[in-house]
This record gives C-alpha cells, structure tokens and sequence, in this order.
C-alpha cells in the first residue's frame, strides 16, 4: 500500500486555511467568521499532523493537534456565547452593523 | 517531585486561590439586600494574586538556578528570572484590576462573582505565556489569558457598546492566534522541534536546505504578525480601542497592563531565542527592520489618533497602543545591546503597569453610577470636587508621559539610551518626538481637570468614592514616586532578569 506523498496534505491544509482567512475577510456575517476561524484551526491541525511524518522521532505535532482540538473547542463556546449576547442587544449577526463604537 | 512543584509554586498559588474562590463563591448564601459578591472576591482576589507575587518574589531570592525542579518543567515552562520578573508584574496587575474592580463594579451594578475567578485564571494564563518555552504551552498560556478576556470585555450583558467590543476583540483576537498557530506549524515543518530554543538551533545550524528555509520565513512573518495583533502594534490595532471602551474600566486596566505585558514577554523569547540568530538579526536580512517599521507605525498613528479623541477611555487606549509603539524601539535596539534593551523593556514594562493601572483606577473614581467620566467634557471642574482623585490623574498621567521625577521618566530614559546605545539614533528621535506630541493630550486631561468649569446645565458626573479603588491608587502612586525617585535598584533587577533569559 503506498501512502499519500505528504505535499499533497500540506497543500490541502494551505488551501482550506486560506479559505478560512479569505472566508474571515470578506465575509460579514458573524457565525461565518466564527466557521471560518475553526476551518483556519482545523487547516492548522492538518499541517501539525503531515509534518508529524516528516519528523516521526517524536509525536510532538500529532499532541500538538489535540491541544489545539481542545482549545478550539473552548474558543468556540466563549465564541458563540459573545455572539449571541450580541444578537440579544442588537438583534442582528451581521458584523457590519456592529459599528455603535466608531469614533 | 517537590522540587518541581516548588519550580511551578506562584502559577500554583494563583491558579489554587482561583479555583478556591470560585467554589466559594459558587456555594456562598447570599441574602438579598446584603453586600454582593465584590466584597469577598475583591479582597481575595487581590490576596490571591499579591500571593502570587510574594511566591515569584521569594523564588527569586533563592535563585531558580538553584530549583531542581525547574528542569523538570523545561522547555514547556522556563522558570528563570525573565519568567519570575513577568510573573511579579503580572500578577501586580491582576491584583491592581481586582481592587478597581472591588470600587467598580458594585458602583454600576454589575456586581457578579463569575468577573474574578475570569481575572485570577486570565491572570495565570499570562503567566503561562511568559513562561512558555514552547510552542505549545505558548498557545495553550496565550488562549487561556485570551478566553477569559474575551469575557471580560463583554462583563457588561446589558450594554450594546460590550457586546461589540468583545465581538471584535474575540473575532480578530481568535484570527491572529490562527496566524499564531498556522506560522508554528511551520516552523514545526521546518525544523521538527516545537521548542523555541530547539527551533533556534535549527534555524541557526544552517542546515535546512532550501524549501525549509522558505517555510521558516513565512513562519516567521505569521508568527510575528499574531505577536503583533496581541501587543497591539499598528496596522494590527484595530481592535484595541474598541475592546477597550467597551470592556468594564477594570477589565480594560488589565488588559492595558497585565495581556500587554505578557505579549511582550513572549514576543522578547520568541525573537531572542527562536529568531534569534547572527543572520536573522542583522538589519539586511532579519526581523528588526519589520519591528523598526511597526514600531514607527505604532507610535506616530497612536499619537496622533490619540490627540483626537473625546472619549479619555478611547485616549488612554491609543496611548497604550503608542507605549506598545515606545517598546518595540528598545525590541530593535536588542539586536545590538541585547542587556540592556532588555532590561528597559523590563523596566518600562513594570512602570507602564504602576501608571496604566492608576490611571485608570483615577479614571474610575471621577465618575459613578448613571454616569462614567468618559469624555474631556465630564472631568471639567473635577480637580475643586474631587482633589484625590484629579491629583492621583495628574500624576499618573505626568509619569505616562515621561515627567521627571516619575517612573514613566525613567522608563522612557533608558529606552532611549538603549535606542541611542545601539546605533538607532533616528528611532529615538522618533521616540522623543512622539512623546512630544503625547503630552498635548495628556496635558489637556489636566488642563479641564483644574483649569475648566462644567458647561452650565450639563450633567455632572458625580465622583464616587470606594476604600478599594483609593487603596490601589495609593500602590500605584507609591510605586511611581519609588521608580521614579530610585530607578537604579529597580533596573540593575530588570537587567539581571533580561541576562536570564538568554
């Protein structure tokens, strides 16, 4: 069985992070930019986890990739609940109308 | 295995009275109409952290050369004098914030328990992060000081104002940790080792070959753009004012001070001991011109937006933004003087804290319930209703813009003299000018506290009067007039705790 050439991972992994920035950039609703955040972390893991087969004396990248699950679950649930008190005040999710704050 | 809990004993202290506290709280009979939580937590808050500081203070006396334990912890958690000096003014920080907050938030009925366990596990997370010797406990030290922030800023439920600065600050705070992480994956890719002292022998071995090369480069330029939006750097600011005019005047004081610092401390070990060699370091090829560019970015646009605004909260957050600015001239002066720079950075760090935090808290007391002190215009007249605290303003105001015979004057000094020292004479003048161009807003403060009268008819915001809120400007203050009138003590301990870290 031949496994899949590491490059393609990492060129994978570039791709979906850069769907997430360019997604977080030009996007203007609120859940979008928190997916596009957790598509950026999870493109991330996949890079820890390629290279880990280029380095396999030690599982330092694959560890690595669970730290980063974990906090990017919690990150999602502070996330979320600062948008929904959001929503509560202003009764929107779009990121544009968040504008009481301009000088 | 004492040894090493001894090593870990003040993130210990501060992260055991934390979760003491919280239980506490959690099963604490409140009855109605009694005093609310801030009574309690306040003063334990501020025990806790001021314990923790006690605890760094007195490792710092026994030499954490001389821990056994603190190898057992490396390279996750470096316990050095770096780390023991970021750990005394981080935890200063948190204690200050606790003690506004004991004034504050009963003050605008927004008397939860839940803000303190969020500053005490914030506080530690920073503590972390200043002690991160490794890509890892970096992130996970980074996110732990973040997460509670991010709550912080949004304390206030009921106000549209918090929600928005908390959804920016999570938003772009959460982005640039992404970059953070993406820029470690690749130096992980590149080198193999997630230690930054590991990544530094990679870098510096001369023995990747060329693609690696190119994917450390990129790295790196991620790496230092997530450190940037976290010390606030100009173009990576735009969250700053925002985050905090939204966020409690406690919260923002501690994120002026304590999230500040921490990034700062992390930024000075990731560049010195990851970034750190011969040829990333020399002005053609390496990081100091991409710093010495944020650094004049940060402090002309600061100071000059700074000058604009009408709101004082908004005014001192672009001048933590232009001290952010102030520091990274000393980060470039590391590539030629590294001791010293450090050691001012250090320096400037601990005086940054004392006045910020003061500020603030003189902030606080100027205005109360219905209405907060936040423009120019509410402070008019403050100084003949309100002397304490229009004193207490004024001179933490003086020492942020670098009057002597204040801390913020000494701080400023020996920025500059590592500026000078290292060949970077442009920089510096940079640095004087700016701090020219910072006094006029400063100044004006000062000029509606004691030379204007409110416009007749409009709403005076009444000063308001709390025991914690004066206790923390009396450490503040003492702590000004210390650095400011014996600097040389406090120094000569920067420098020892900046040689330690390399």
């Amino acid at each position: 069985m031949s496994a899949v050439p590491v490059p393609y991972f990492l060129v994978l992994a570039a791709v979906l992070f850069l769907i997430g920035a360019g997604g977080f950039l030009l996007r203007r609703n609120l859940l979008v930019l928190l997916m596009s955040i957790e598509l950026m972390l999870n493109a991330v893991n996949l890079t820890l986890v390629a290279f880990n087969r280029l380095h396999p004396q030690s599982h330092g990248g694959q560890i690595f990739a669970f730290f980063v699950v974990a906090v990017a679950a919690a990150e999602a649930a502070v996330g979320l609940a600062i948008v929904l008190s959001f929503f509560r005040l202003r009764n929107t999710v779009r990121a544009d109308e968040a504008n009481t704050l301009k000088n | 295995m004492s040894s090493f809990l001894v090593a870990l004993a003040p993130l210990l202290v501060v992260g055991l009275g934390g979760l003491l506290l919280m239980l506490g709280e959690a099963f604490a009979h409140r009855e109605r109409g009694g005093s609310g939580p801030s009574a309690d937590l306040a003063i334990g808050s501020f025990v806790t952290l001021a314990a923790g500081a006690v605890v760094a203070f007195s490792l710092w006396l026994v030499g954490p050369e001389n821990l056994g334990g603190a190898a057992g912890v490396a390279p996750f958690l470096i316990i050095d004098r770096f780390t023991l000096f970021f750990d005394i003014v981080l935890c200063v920080g948190g204690a200050l914030a606790a003690l506004l907050a004991g004034g504050y938030l009963p003050e605008h009925k927004l008397d939860r328990g839940e803000f303190y366990p969020l500053l005490i596990f914030s506080t530690l997370g920073a503590m972390v992060l200043a002690s991160a010797g490794d890509l890892l406990s970096l992130f996970i030290g980074l996110e732990t000081m973040s997460l509670g922030v991010y709550a912080l800023v949004g304390f206030r439920r009921g106000s549209a104002r918090s929600a928005e600065g908390a959804v920016k600050y999570f938003l772009l705070g959460s982005f640039a940790a992404a970059l953070l992480l993406y820029g470690g994956a690749m130096l992980y890719g590149a080198t193999g080792h997630t230690d930054l002292a590991g990544i530094g022998a990679a870098l510096r071995g001369g023995t990747l070959t060329g693609a690696d090369y190119g994917l450390a480069i990129v790295a790196m330029v991620l790496v230092l753009a997530g450190l940037a939006f976290k010390v606030s750097a100009v173009p990576f600011h735009m969250w700053t004012p925002d985050a905090y005019e939204g966020a409690p005047t406690p919260a923002t004081s501690f994120m002026a001070v304590a999230v500040k610092s921490a990034a700062f401390a992390t930024l000075l070990r990731v560049l010195v001991s990851a970034f750190g060699d011969p040829a990333s370091m020399s002005w053609g090829t390496g990081w100091p011109p991409v710093v010495a560019l944020l650094a004049v970015m940060t402090m002309t646009v600061a100071n000059l937006v700074a000058g604009r605004q009408e709101s004082v909260k908004r005014m001192l957050a672009y001048s933590s933004i232009a001290h952010a600015g102030y520091l990274l001239v000393a980060v470039v002066a590391l590539m030629t003087q590294p001791g010293i720079a450090q050691g001012s950075i250090l320096f400037y760090l601990l005086a940054y804290t004392v006045s910020t935090a003061g500020a603030f808290g003189a902030l606080i007391l100027c205005g109360s319930r219905g209405k907060e002190a936040v423009s120019y215009e509410d402070l008019a007249g403050i100084g003949h209703r309100h002397p304490v605290a229009a004193a207490a303003f004024a001179l933490f105001l003086l020492s942020l813009t670098g009057v002597p015979p204040t801390a913020g004057f000494f701080a400023k000094l020996y920025v500059v003299r590592a500026a000078i020292g290292g060949g970077f004479l442009p920089l510096a003048i940079l640095l004087l000018l700016n701090s020219v161009v910072a006094a006029y807003y400063y100044l004006r403060v000062l000029v509606y506290m004691y030379m204007r009268e409110p416009a007749p008819g409009a709403p005076v915001a009444a000063p308001m009067r709390s025991g914690y809120v004066t206790a923390a400007l009396l450490i503040c203050a003492a702590g000004v007039m210390l650095l400011g009138l014996w600097p040389t003590r406090s120094l000569e301990l920067a420098i020892d705790a900046a040689l330690a870290a390399r």
